[in-house]
């Protein structure tokens, strides 16, 4: 039969962040001969589908190797990626890992918010045959393995820099916090939560590291040389920042371009992005209307870490739970990641590619 | 019997839910037909059997629907010709001719019992009190028929994967068709025959129901049963993506 692979090495847990995409993804499958469906009848109906697989995905290692897999859609809808939803939300996550379990994928990477809103708890999904991972760590690794290379690039010093990051307390935000504490000047810490604020700031201050922090990212943009957001960015608004802003927009939707005030000299780019270069497959081939980026071939780290888990026959919950990413587990899966041929993305924004010297001047004003 | 909590409907309320079981009623008649005609389909005398006591079944949630429209005084409208239900019935006796026993099964036990199901379950909730325990009493026993065919289809989807999902892509796009058109936010084949004056849709909110739910609902369900049997999801998708909306 061809619904499934011939061996499903591992599964994506997914989801769609914008209408636009999703009405895009619709019209292509309905196939040219019927009438688009306008966003607004899209949505009468997509939320309502329960989760199911879209696609089957063979991915190519430089090393020779290939691995087999399954897109999984939860059909959670974009404009409810919100905390008064979490019980729905959660109910299509868990259905969605029930299939991944029934297709037996060894490994499964829970994507985007869908391992936000379990929190990183995962270990009571997971088999004898199948594991899951929130791929926070390859994500972390990508957005930090890109800072270097930004600031390499346009000359800036890490060890001078303040470095601010939007998320603090998240998983990804404190991997990204134990990656940099020893190799930045200055860490500038914003999340919502107050109290964990202060628990991360405290650790910090206990291994001299500078830190400031506060709940309101304007009290800290205009001190920031780099930042990072990895976080959601409703409600994130960057003013006053300094020119030559260097900014790794790793949160979801990534719309952070949209949140500046003033453009001019800022560079920013989309984050925690890796690229295969001996390429995938989907099939069916919906590579026109869903995972559109601005270079071929490009996919989202925390999908990645299930790939190339997959790659290495390393079966585990490699991410799991919250604030256990290490710089050195960072390290690893980097590591392994170039070993099959993955990199980190290349510079991209809404605007398209980035040149080297490039700011923000090249998105849409 | 306890007293109808219904006897307070508002004159809205009471024109939308007589138009709610005018539906109920002439889709458990179409039932009791399908399955009437189901049975010609079936050479096992033990299966034949079970079609009739399905019939019979459908037979006797129309009696329910019935009983209690006329006690609550309800103005029903009983119409198997219609531009939807008649086309749904067309579309079953077509297979029935041809002896299909599997497409029988499937346009009444997963397509017809999807959406009875989850409207009979949105319609009881809503409806409260002794129509809306009907309503869920009903759709619980749909249920049962809808798990039955979901063993069965299992079965034959195993015999033969590929000459399986094709009929079963080909009745969907004859049947589904018909009730995605009927259940559209606007009818797309004109008046149902079976609605007193203007469509229900537009009344619905006067009984904490809408359109677009009962609809997402039931395509839901249907989503699932198709799962059920073992339809790939990659296909299943495609299949509803490409219904008229």
């Amino acid at each position: 039969m061809d619904s499934s692979p011939a061996s499903l090495d591992f599964a994506v847990i997914g989801h769609q962040d914008s209408w636009h995409n999703i009405a895009a993804f619709v019209n292509c499958i309905r196939g040219a001969e019927l009438e688009p469906l306008v966003v607004e009848k899209v949505k009468d109906i997509f939320s309502f589908i329960p989760p199911r697989d879209l696609f089957k995905v063979n991915v190519r290692s430089a090393t020779g190797a290939e691995i087999n897999g399954v897109y999984i859609e939860t059909f959670i809808d974009p404009d409810k990626l919100l905390p008064q939803f979490t019980r729905t939300n959660i109910g299509k996550i868990i259905q969605a890992a029930s299939l991944a379990k029934k297709m037996g994928a060894n490994i499964v990477a829970l994507g985007g918010f869908t391992s936000i809103m379990l929190e990183g708890n995962i270990d009571e999904l997971s088999t004898n045959v199948t594991k899951f991972t929130t791929g926070n760590t390859l994500t972390a690794a990508y957005i930090v393995k890109s800072i270097e290379k930004a600031a390499n690039n346009f000359g800036i010093d890490l060890q001078e820099s303040s470095v601010l990051i939007i998320g603090a307390t998240g998983d990804i935000g404190t991997a990204c916090i134990n990656y940099l504490a020893h190799k930045v000047n200055k860490l500038l810490l914003c999340a919502r939560n107050h109290h964990r604020l202060q628990n991360v700031a405290a650790n910090l201050v206990k291994q001299d590291i500078r830190v400031e922090y506060s709940t309101c990212v304007q009290d800290l943009a205009p001190k920031a040389d780099v930042v990072i957001c990895a976080a959601s960015s409703s409600g994130i608004e960057l003013v006053n920042c300094k020119q030559n802003v260097l900014i790794c927009d790793a949160g979801y939707p990534k719309n952070l371009e949209e949140k500046i005030e003033d453009r001019e000299g800022v560079f920013l780019f989309h984050g925690g992005m890796g690229q295969v270069t001996h390429g995938f497959n989907f099939n069916p081939d919906y590579s026109e209307s869903i995972y559109r980026y601005a270079a071929p071939h490009i996919i989202h780290g925390c999908i990645l870490e299930a790939m190339i888990l997959a790659f290495e026959k390393k079966y585990e919950n490699y991410s799991a739970g919250k604030g256990n990413i290490t710089a050195h587990s960072m390290e690893d899966i980097y590591n392994l990641s170039v070993k099959h041929g993955i990199n980190i993305a290349p510079f991209y924004n809404a605007g398209g590619l980035c040149q080297k010297t490039s700011v923000l001047k090249t998105l849409p004003q | 019997m306890q007293a109808i909590k219904d006897a307070t409907y508002t004159i809205e309320e009471f024109n939308v839910i007589s138009d709610v079981f005018s539906q109920a009623i002439t889709g458990e008649l179409i039932g009791m037909s399908n399955f009437a005609s189901l049975a010609e389909t079936i050479n096992d005398p033990h299966e034949k059997m079970e079609a009739v006591e399905h019939a019979n079944s459908e037979r006797m949630h129309a009696e329910g629907f019935l009983a209690y429209a006329k006690k609550a005084g309800l103005n029903i409208n009983i119409n198997m010709q219609g531009a939807y239900w008649g086309n749904v019935r067309t579309q079953f006796l077509s297979y029935a001719r041809k002896k299909d026993f599997i497409a029988c099964l499937i346009i009444q036990e997963v397509i017809l019992e999807s959406f009875a199901v989850s409207m009979y379950t949105d319609v009881g909730d809503s409806l409260g009190g002794e129509a809306g325990h009907l309503f869920h009493s009903i759709a619980e026993e749909e249920k049962e028929h809808l798990d039955h065919s979901s063993d069965l289809l299992r079965a034959e989807l195993k015999k033969d994967p590929v000459a399986f999902i094709n009929k079963f892509e080909e009745i969907h796009f004859n049947c589904m068709t018909i009730l995605a058109e009927f259940t559209a936010t606007n009818d797309l084949r004109g008046h149902c025959g079976v609605c007193h004056g203007d469509c229900m849709k537009g009344s619905l909110h006067h009984i904490g129901l809408d359109t677009i739910t009962l609809r997402g609902n039931a395509l839901a369900l249907y989503a699932q049963a198709m799962d059920n049997i073992g339809i790939p999801g990659e296909k299943s998708i495609v299949w509803i993506a490409r219904l008229p909306a």
